[in-house]
């Protein structure tokens, strides 16, 4: 049936993006010369560097390189990383939990708090809490996230005391393990120090989806329907309800499968000023020395997760709009 | 009238199953959300806990914040300098070597070298244990030198691939349970400083881990022992049982990554650390004024010149040809204002560069050059460089990397300021450390000039200027080839005694100076934040150690 | 009456006058419209006049705040002094020629990309199409950062790589319009008259479809630019913007991260300010560009 195939035709979409990804950062990293100096010893002689290019195979052509690492990969194996002399998808999946925390914490933050905020504003249009909201909105999506973060440290962290400064406590590494006891009982410890981190990545995402949502249901309460709903006597909160949320939330859902992949953007920078043990600040260094499979196993992972939601993203709308066919 | 349409009585259905109750489910949970987040931070400040967790109330832990994760618990395998200081706590060695330079017994009781200058023969303590209690022998001790060493493993570490070679390791014998001999292919002058460098574990644990699990899980002779390494969050360490030896106050150390700066100082004036490491010369007064916490600082062995690149791929530009004339190199030594660079950007008087010697161990008697530019100026004039019409001599390119060092870019900024001034237009070329800097330093093409930081050792002349032991060493990244130079090191392999060899040595150190081959700045102040509730002072060699 | 000369040609005159009646009546986009023209002549006219080096370093003037006087040269410190003893006042006018630059540029690139990639995907469909479509998943496959840090470590520091990493960043949010709306115009009949009177593939698109579908591509170029400002300070916060000679906001921020914390305030409030309020002026216009142009094209249709 029409769901079977639209599957079959997403995973093979998704299957093309993640191959895709792949080659691209492969060759964007061996473009950049020869790693081999990175993983010698400062006192190396050249015999050292000769037998550690061979080990870590940066002496054959490219594609035999590549074709390695393919056939590697049809296997499940990545490689192992060049810095942590440990397989490489070990190493990004021990880190990806305290990353998807932070994610799906300014997620939810986002959504949240962006879309009753949207609403508020869109309810008030042109009035005194719709113009504070929109210009805390706009100053929302002008702040750079780094500086944001600094501020926060120094002054919700150090100056007032309310927050921890860094650090993490586990919380999806005992859930992903199946120890629900363990999470729920560092489920207290654990808040505290997720608040700031996600709070700076969230601000961008939750302004955008604060006007993204104001200015979808003001379209949406400009329409026929919605003034023949009117015109039939329905109060006001019913009619934002049930029709016009119903059909505003189509572009939010949208942009939410986008926005995902917008996050874990922020995450690098966060990660750093905050110190949370993510993939972000592990892909960044391990883009800056080279190591290949490490970054090739961080990719992967990500672009997964990104066809992965924006595929739960496509089959939100089907399931919760059947009228939408899906080309 | 109010009827609603069946269509429009299905959509309202749709629509209560999904966006209507979503959107209030949703926004409920994030109500819930936010007012659980309130309700625990304000109770877990009341409770002020907010750091390592301790258990016990009279449990002592010690908390260090560093830049940098580990990069490897394995003894075999670890290189970085962050993670000797961890690995100290974990592993002993058969000498140590103290604050001032001096290699003390440790793990040995005596070491007796033999007459043909290529064994040492070392006497072991006989109260030494494996983490589970088992007695730690000469067996062990072998095996400490042998595994590195062994190609089977390909180890790149700072054993494998520094200290053995150095040392020309040959083999270890095992006398008897407590006395072992190691060899080395040729007399070393710096033998016992380089054996005192490598760690000794216990072979039973180890030849029971392969090399990955061995990164990651460490099995302890020394003072601490491994509790649980959270990678790129922390290292926590617990008071090993089974060591014998007097101990430290502290029950356990937490070693806590922090990379940004800011955020490392700030939980260090929040009371969260009570060390740290890398403090930012600009937020030196900052600290000192907060009540908690203070700046140590202490001349790191660790040098920083600027390296003037004699590779021949640079004689074809104007100022690679320049360099090459050691008139000029001797010239620029006098443009630079170094005292005021150091007390500007690091905030920090430091120990001038004279030679490449740690000043404790520096007997050559040479004087660092003083900031005179009318001289650089002079010297320039009479090499035959003068100014043009631009007033330009010629133009030269700095390379720097970027975080590597304590303010790394403002420092070769402000360096190609000062040599501009004196007519030597300088750009700087900011790279990056890793994936830029290093390999072109390791190729010898960085350059022509190229500001480098070089450790050295607080226990060794010899070990300080071995950064060029021929002229085609991996380390001698200036391609620096003076013959009388080098004809030191055959002088010094002849003799044994340490008089003639200071000798030697001073004669080397005038070459250096009078060919003005590194344009020498200073000995790295290193700024360590230190809580004002413990007391501690920091050592040259960058370990942080606990007694 | 065809619906091109209601957007294209004639309309113009009329669309510039319901545009300035527009900006009169909304006082937001007007007052963001005014801060960025004051912006551009100070971009294009202030390092001219500015009589202070960006780059000149004074070590024994560094970090004076706001409003110190130099010793011997009698001169105010506007904006205070950075780390090296360069005046901040004056790097922020050289930075604003600098960020603006990189803004414009990038986002031009992006466009320009984007649109032409995203016309022949929606003009002509098929291989051509799937294989541009192909390549746009592929790339937001990545976080954006990943794949700006990879360019700029690759192609190395300076600000022309930076404006190329910047741009090809984002293309594909143009390719997918353009491609959306060059679909809907291309069953057209002004497009078909234009076949008909033998204009070319090229001249078709350029002359007839392009005009038509500029207005939203304006709406989220207007938006790009803010947002690559934004980029710019981030990838300076992971050291790999503008190289440290050449003065950017983007930069002079991220140099301040340390400073915050031992007081020195003005480092990161000027440059930040003038980021938040250029990024807040984009974002204005562009809300005001996207009413704007909307209800036009809803109202020719």
């Amino acid at each position: 049936m029409a769901l079977a195939r639209l599957l079959a035709q997403r995973l093979l979409q998704s299957l093309v993006v993640v191959v895709g990804v792949t080659l691209v950062s492969f060759a964007t990293l061996h473009l950049g010369g020869d790693p081999t100096y990175l993983y010698v010893g400062e006192h190396a002689s050249t015999e050292e560097i000769a037998a550690t290019r061979a080990k870590l195979g940066f002496d054959q052509p490219l594609t035999t390189q590549y074709l390695n690492f393919a056939r590697g990969l049809l296997h499940g194996d990545l490689g192992d990383s060049l810095t942590f002399h440990e397989p490489a998808l070990g190493v990004v999946l021990e880190r990806f939990p305290a990353t998807l925390e932070l994610t799906i914490a300014a997620f939810a933050l986002a959504l949240a708090l962006g879309v009753p905020l949207g609403v508020f504003a869109a309810l008030h249009r042109g009035r005194p809490l719709d113009g504070g909201i929109m210009l805390f909105a706009l100053i929302g999506q002008s702040i750079p996230s780094f500086w944001l973060g600094i501020m926060l440290v120094l002054f919700v962290g150090l100056a007032w005391h309310w927050l921890p400064i860094s650090g993490r406590v586990p919380l999806l590494d005992p859930l992903l393990a199946g120890d629900w006891r363990t999470a729920w009982t560092n489920l207290p410890q654990a808040l505290p120090f997720l608040v700031m981190p996600s709070v700076t990545i969230a601000v961008f995402s939750l302004a955008r989806t604060a006007r993204l949502v104001r200015s979808s249901l003001l379209e949406v309460l400009s329409q026929d329907y919605v003034r023949t709903a009117r015109a039939k006597g329905l109060s006001e909160g019913r009619i934002i309800v049930h029709h016009a949320l119903r059909n505003a939330w189509l572009p939010v859902l949208t942009m939410l499968g986008l926005e995902f992949g917008f996050l874990l953007s922020g995450v690098v920078v966060v990660e750093t000023v905050f110190s949370w043990p993510g993939v972000g600040r592990l892909v960044f260094n391990a883009i800056n020395h080279r190591d290949i499979p490490l970054v090739e196993a961080a990719v992967i992972v990500f672009s997964l997760l990104f066809v992965g939601v924006n595929l739960l993203v496509d089959l939100l709308y089907l399931r919760l709009d059947p009228r939408i066919r899906l080309a | 009238m109010n009827r609603l349409t069946d269509r429009e009585r299905r959509g309202i259905g749709v629509a209560m199953r999904s966006r209507f109750h979503r959107g209030r489910r949703v926004t409920l949970l994030g109500a819930l959300f936010v007012v659980a987040s309130a309700a625990t931070c304000l109770s877990s400040a009341a409770t002020g806990a907010v750091a390592a967790p301790t258990t016990g109330a009279t449990r002592q832990v010690l908390r260090i914040g560093l830049p940098v994760d580990a990069d490897s618990l394995d003894p075999s395998e670890t290189d970085a300098q962050d993670t000797m200081s961890i690995a100290h706590l974990l592993w002993g060695t058969l000498y140590k070597t103290s604050s001032d330079g001096k290699l003390d017994p440790y793990f040995a009781v005596s070491a007796k070298l033999s007459d043909d200058g290529r064994a040492y023969t070392f006497k072991l303590r006989p109260d030494l244990k494996c983490e589970n209690g088992a007695p730690l022998t000469a067996r062990d001790v072998a095996y400490s030198f042998d595994h590195p060493a062994d190609p089977k493993f390909k180890f790149t570490g700072h054993a494998s691939g520094f200290v053995l070679p150095a040392l020309r390791y040959t083999g270890a014998r095992v006398d008897d349970p407590l006395t072992v001999t190691i060899q080395f292919a040729a007399y070393n002058p710096i033998a016992l400083g380089l054996i005192a460098e490598m760690f000794i574990f216990c072979r039973a644990p180890y030849e029971a881990m392969t090399p990955e699990y061995a990164a990651s899980h460490a099995s302890a002779t020394g003072p601490y022992r491994l509790v649980e390494w959270r990678h790129d969050d922390r290292i926590v360490l617990e008071r090993n049982k089974s060591y014998g030896l007097p101990a430290s106050p502290y029950d356990g150390v937490v070693f806590r990554v922090i990379p940004e700066a800011s955020t490392r100082t700030a939980e260090l004036l929040a009371g969260n650390l009570d060390i740290m490491s890398g403090v930012v010369a600009d937020q030196i007064d900052a600290i000192n004024h907060s009540g908690t916490a203070k700046v140590e600082s202490v001349a790191s062995i660790r040098r920083i010149y600027v390296g003037f690149n004699q590779n021949p791929k640079f004689a074809a530009s104007a100022g690679g040809k320049a360099i090459r004339d050691p008139r000029v190199r001797r010239a620029l030594q006098f443009a630079v204002d170094v005292p005021t660079l150091c007390d500007a950007l690091l905030r920090t008087p430091c120990a001038r560069m004279a030679t490449m010697i740690f000043p404790p161990n520096d007997k050559t008697g040479i004087r660092a050059d003083p900031f005179d530019p009318d001289r650089a100026e002079t010297l320039l004039d009479q090499a035959g460089y003068k100014r043009g019409a631009d007033g330009v001599r010629f133009a030269l390119t700095l390379q720097t990397p970027r975080g590597r060092y304590p303010n790394d870019v403002n420092i070769a900024l402000a360096i190609a300021q000062y040599l501009t001034d004196i007519g030597v237009k300088t750009t700087v070329d900011v790279l990056d450390f890793a994936s830029v800097f290093v390999p072109l330093v390791r190729q010898h093409v960085a350059g022509p000039l190229f500001l480098m930081g070089s450790s050295g050792a607080s226990w060794s002349a010899l070990y300080d200027i071995s950064d060029f032991p021929a002229p085609d060493g991996g380390s001698n990244y200036s391609d620096f080839a003076d013959p009388e130079f080098f004809a030191g090191w055959k002088q010094i392999d002849q003799t044994h005694d340490p008089e003639e060899q200071a000798k030697v040595v001073r004669a080397m150190m005038n070459v250096f100076h009078e060919r003005g081959t590194w344009l020498n700045l200073y000995f790295l102040p290193d700024l360590y934040g230190v809580s004002n509730k413990i007391s501690w002072r920091p050592r040259a060699d960058e370990l942080i150690t606990l007694d | 009456m065809s619906a091109v000369a209601g957007v294209a040609g004639g309309g113009a005159y009329t669309a510039g006058r319901r545009a300035r009646r527009s900006l009169f009546r909304a006082k937001w986009p007007l007052l963001a419209l005014g801060l960025l023209l004051l912006l551009a002549v100070a971009a294009l006219f202030g390092p001219s006049v500015s009589p202070v080096d960006p780059n000149r370093q004074n070590l024994v003037a560094r970090l004076k705040p706001p409003l110190a006087v130099d010793r011997r040269s009698h001169r105010v410190y506007w904006m205070g002094t950075d780390g090296l003893g360069r005046d901040v006042a004056s790097r922020l006018l050289h930075g604003a020629r600098i960020s603006l630059a990189v803004g414009f540029v990038a986002v031009l690139v992006g466009g320009l990309l984007g649109t032409t990639l995203g016309m022949l995907a929606g003009y002509f469909g098929g291989a051509v199409d799937a294989l541009i479509m192909m390549i746009a998943d592929i790339q937001l496959g990545f976080p954006f950062i990943l794949l700006a840090i990879m360019f700029l470590l690759v192609l190395g520091p300076g600000v022309v790589n930076l404006i190329l990493a910047l741009g090809i960043g984002q293309w594909v949010t143009y390719a997918r319009i353009a491609r959306g709306q060059t679909i809907a115009q291309r069953e057209r009949e002004y497009v078909e008259a234009a076949r008909a009177l033998g204009q070319g593939h090229a001249g078709i698109l350029v002359s007839a479809i392009l005009p038509n579908i500029l207005s939203p591509l304006i709406v989220i170029a207007s938006f790009n630019v803010a947002s690559v400002i934004l980029a710019e300070a981030a990838l300076s916060f992971l050291g790999l913007g503008v190289p440290p000679t050449v003065p950017s906001w983007g930069g002079m921020l991220a140099e301040s991260r340390d400073e915050l914390l031992a007081g020195h305030w003005w480092l990161a409030l000027f440059p930040g300010t003038a980021i938040m309020l250029t990024v807040l002026s984009f974002n204005i216009l562009g809300d005001w560009l996207r009413d704007f142009l909307d209800p036009r094209l809803t109202a020719v249709t």
